[in-house]
């Protein structure tokens, strides 16, 4: 769909506005308004000065104005006031200053969109300083320009082009064009309240929810099978695919581990201790099936109609279900939820489809994968591999550029360095060009032919070939332009409010495919859960989406919660951002003496915030129970004397963190000596 | 129409099973776990009591071949210890009564999820 499909709609309406005499460019020294239309120049009526500003509510006078007719309208002095009124009264906001030319870009950007602007010059003003602080502690953000849109915070002048490019911009405007939402009639009879599309970690969640508070609820779960054939049961992608049988696996890995530490710590293991792949499968497979039919049960019990078939809109309110037999069913619903998750890409190179495998295959991959080629620097790409090789499977990562993009930079490198030295080999700067079947079998044998960036190529055998190098949302097959519900041209994610509400007033989405969010498994169920409160229980809280914690899962586990140090660096300044961080060797490896100094803890905190930790990181074995426990520091604001002042639990890693020492800025030593 | 047996205690259970896997190799097994019946033939659980006449009703709509296998696991005290072979046995490992088993698979109803024919009744269509 076309991030501009809906636009001329909002044009008419500036035009509109625009004929009946409101005013055009009119500006005053200290703040200026700005209404641009490229039609209809001439229609324009100036107006007087007391016109334009009671017309234009809100608006924030400069001092010219502040007369006695303007007082009930700017309680005068209350920077706090100032800047949420310039927000709540204009679909634009921008607070910016007239010598930065990254405002200049913000402002050129709406106006060759011929949008309206409010906008504040806080140098042109005397309580800039005051404004530009109410910013900071309104939106973390203290660089000009802060821009914002139907009340919603974009950032400054990356993310606002970004928006633009993305469709969210266009969604924004357009929802705070629709003013408020119209209630839905209610006369019209449809066959449920909610439908849900995917019976996934969000859908699942938001389907048991709804039909406790008593709506009529349906979910339609359907898995289009993998081209080498797997499918699965109800649950979704974490249950089946993902979070569950990834964690047992990698639980596989560290007990391989285990038993060769066992023996410095006297056990008598034989040396023969094999790893049977087919045992493992079988385990882990067993327990999926009986979660599978867990939540069926569930759903049985809580009166949720489970319709295991795909579903597609028709009209916004109707859907079309398909099941496996093919037989087609209509369904209308009042409200409809679109919670269908995301499947792994494949990369458009010849033989992809037919010969490599995903992450929805090896799970239940009936055989042994043998010498296993891993594509992709994704945290899935690093997670099989580390599994893999930990229970004894020949792995190769090849990753183009970085590893673990959009996380921490450091960590990630010492993941990869970590992992080389555990029996993983990397090859960096390649990409693979061509699979080619050798020989079939349960694993047959597949030529991989790559190419790095100067052309050169790189030929090799393989029994298994992986491909973890991103997912899509299932956006693209739902008949979704039959609802005209908005997506992100660029990755087909849905665009929502903080409502998960899409543009379509009735159309909800969660998980995965929301666009500008986490993909986790916790926070999909949350977004399901609280959805259902505010739509049948007069709920009324959002998902919070800040320091969310979450683990990666590779053989030294990586947890964090809150921002990068790029991202810390990037939103606060260099200047203000300090990083306390240690090198660490848990107590468990002194005795089988592996893995010196190998993990790693690091905090990272603003200066000009009274040292509030801002980024919380650890590498290290159970990462992942570290850290759920610390985000709740984060969440309510800890400084990093709130944490030194914490006594820790001896002797552990998590430890580490109460008595964080050293800068990263002093350059000094971090290595570990003893207890 | 569905087969109905009934067994007393584990031996017996294990006999009654092969028998019917024998006969029927392909055929769906159904069983449930109940507290044994005393003499006035009413079970000393009183979920179990209830869940019989929704199981008796649900197996109405049970597939043709199937074999429905009613096993009474002991009395109360047998079954209170942790030793019982019903809650050791590792194709069974009971954890409460009554519990409803589609043998071989990982399809199983807990305790009151037995008294309710909606799910029960899913359990007898798949
Ligand atoms: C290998 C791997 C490891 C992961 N590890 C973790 C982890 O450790 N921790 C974590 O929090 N998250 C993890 N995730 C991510 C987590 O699985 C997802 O964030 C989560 O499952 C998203 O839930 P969802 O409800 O959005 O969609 P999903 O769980 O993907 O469910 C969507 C469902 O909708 C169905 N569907 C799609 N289209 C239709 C249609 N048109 N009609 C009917 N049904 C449809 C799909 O078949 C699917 O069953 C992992 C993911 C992967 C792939």
């Amino acid at each position: 769909m076309s991030t501009r499909s809906l636009l001329p709609q909002f044009f008419c309406a500036v035009e509109r506005r625009l004929t009946l005499g409101i005013a055009h460019r009119t500006s005053c020294t200290k703040t200026v308004i700005r209404r641009v239309s490229y039609l209809k120049q001439k229609s324009v009526i100036a107006l007087t000065r007391r016109h334009l500003i009671s017309d234009i509510q809100g608006f924030i006078p400069c001092q010219r104005y502040t007369t006695s007719t303007m007082a009930p309208v700017i309680p005068k002095g209350d920077p706090i006031q100032i800047v949420d009124n310039l927000i709540k009264n204009n679909r634009i906001a921008i607070f910016s200053k007239t010598t930065c030319p990254f405002c200049t870009k913000v402002k050129e950007l709406f106006s060759s969109l011929n949008l309206e602007v409010a906008v504040i010059e806080l140098d042109t003003r005397d309580d800039g300083a005051d404004i530009q602080d109410a910013l900071l502690q309104k939106t973390g953000q203290k660089t000009v320009p802060n821009v914002f849109v139907g009340g919603e915070h974009l950032g400054g002048c990356d993310s606002t082009i970004a928006a633009h490019q993305n469709g969210r911009l266009e969604f924004l405007l357009n929802k705070s064009q629709a003013g408020p939402k119209a209630e839905m009639p209610d006369d019209v009879k449809y066959d449920y309240d909610l439908v849900v599309i995917g019976g996934g970690s969000g859908g699942l969640a938001a389907s048991k929810e709804a039909a406790l508070l008593g709506a009529k609820v349906a979910v339609c779960d359907f898995v289009v099978p993998t081209p080498i054939g797997t499918t699965w049961g109800l649950g979704g992608t974490c249950v089946n695919v993902g979070c569950i049988p990834k964690k047992l696996m990698h639980q596989a890995a560290i007990l391989g581990q285990s038993i060769s530490d066992a023996k410095k710590f006297g056990w008598d293991v034989p040396d023969s201790a094999k790893h049977n792949w087919h045992t493992m499968v079988e385990g882990i497979q067993a327990h999926i099936g009986s979660l599978n039919w867990g939540y069926r049960v569930a759903l049985r019990e809580k009166k949720v109609n489970y319709l295991n078939a795909f579903a597609e809109f028709v009209d916004p309110h109707t859907l079309k279900t398909t099941d496996k037999k093919k037989k087609e069913t209509t369904i209308t619903s009042k409200y409809i939820l679109l919670a269908t998750g995301g499947r792994p890409r494949y990369p458009d190179i010849p033989g992809a489809r037919e010969y490599g495998i995903t992450s929805d295959d090896i799970f239940s991959l009936p055989y042994h994968p043998g010498k296993t080629l891993l594509v992709g620097a994704s945290y899935i790409a690093l997670e099989c591999a580390g599994f893999l090789a930990g229970i004894g499977v020949d792995s190769t990562v090849m990753v183009r550029s970085i590893l673990l993009r959009g996380f921490d930079q450091q960590i990630a490198e010492l993941i990869g360095s970590y992992m080389a030295k555990h029996g993983i080999r990397f090859q960096r700067g390649y990409v693979p060009i061509k699979l080619e079947r050798i020989e079939e079998g349960s694993p047959g044998r597949i030529k991989v032919t790559s190419q790095n960036e100067v052309g050169e190529l790189l030929e090799e055998e393989y029994n298994t070939v992986l491909f973890a190098i991103g997912r899509d949302a299932c956006t693209n097959n739902i008949g979704i332009e039959k609802a005209n519900v908005m997506l992100n041209p660029r990755n087909g994610k849905v665009i929502c409010d903080e409502k998960e509400q899409t543009n379509v007033p009735h159309i909800y989405a969660i998980g995965d495919i929301l666009d500008g969010k986490l993909e986790l498994t916790p926070v999909a169920i949350q977004a399901g859960r609280l959805l259902a409160k505010r739509l049948f229980g007069g709920g009324t809280m959002l998902t919070d989406y800040v320091n969310v914690p979450t683990t990666v899962f590779t053989p030294l586990e990586y947890g964090s919660v809150g921002l990068s140090e790029e991202d810390a660096i990037a939103k606060y300044g260099a200047n203000d951002v300090e990083v306390y961080h240690s090198f660490l060797t848990p107590l468990e490896v002194a005795i089988p003496k592996r893995d010196d100094n190998e993990g790693y803890a690091k905090l990272i905190c603003v200066k000009s915030l009274n040292e509030k930790v801002v980024g919380f990181h650890i590498l290290s074995p159970n990462a992942g129970e570290i850290t759920q426990g610390f985000a709740i520091g984060l969440k309510l604001g800890a400084t990093k004397a709130d944490f030194d002042n914490l006594i820790g639990i001896h002797p552990t890693i998590a430890e580490v963190f109460t008595t964080l020492n050293t800068t990263k800025s002093s350059g000094a030593d971090v290595l570990q000596k003893g207890c | 129409m569905v087969q109905k047996l009934k067994a007393e205690g584990f031996e017996q259970f294990q006999i009654v099973v092969s028998e019917v896997e024998n006969k029927n190799p392909n055929g769906n097994i159904f069983i449930l776990f109940s507290g044994s019946k005393d003499t006035t033939g009413q079970s000393w659980c009183p979920d179990c009591v209830e869940a019989e006449p929704v199981i008796e009703k649900a197996l109405e709509s049970a597939p043709e071949d199937a074999t429905f296998i009613y096993v009474g696991v002991g009395d109360r005290s047998s079954w209170k210890d942790p030793n019982c072979v019903f809650r050791l046995d590792s194709k069974i490992k009971l954890t409460c009564l009554p519990t409803l088993i589609k043998w071989g698979t990982n399809k199983r109803l807990l305790d009151y999820q037995c008294n309710n024919l909606d799910t029960v009744l899913m359990m007898f269509e798949d």
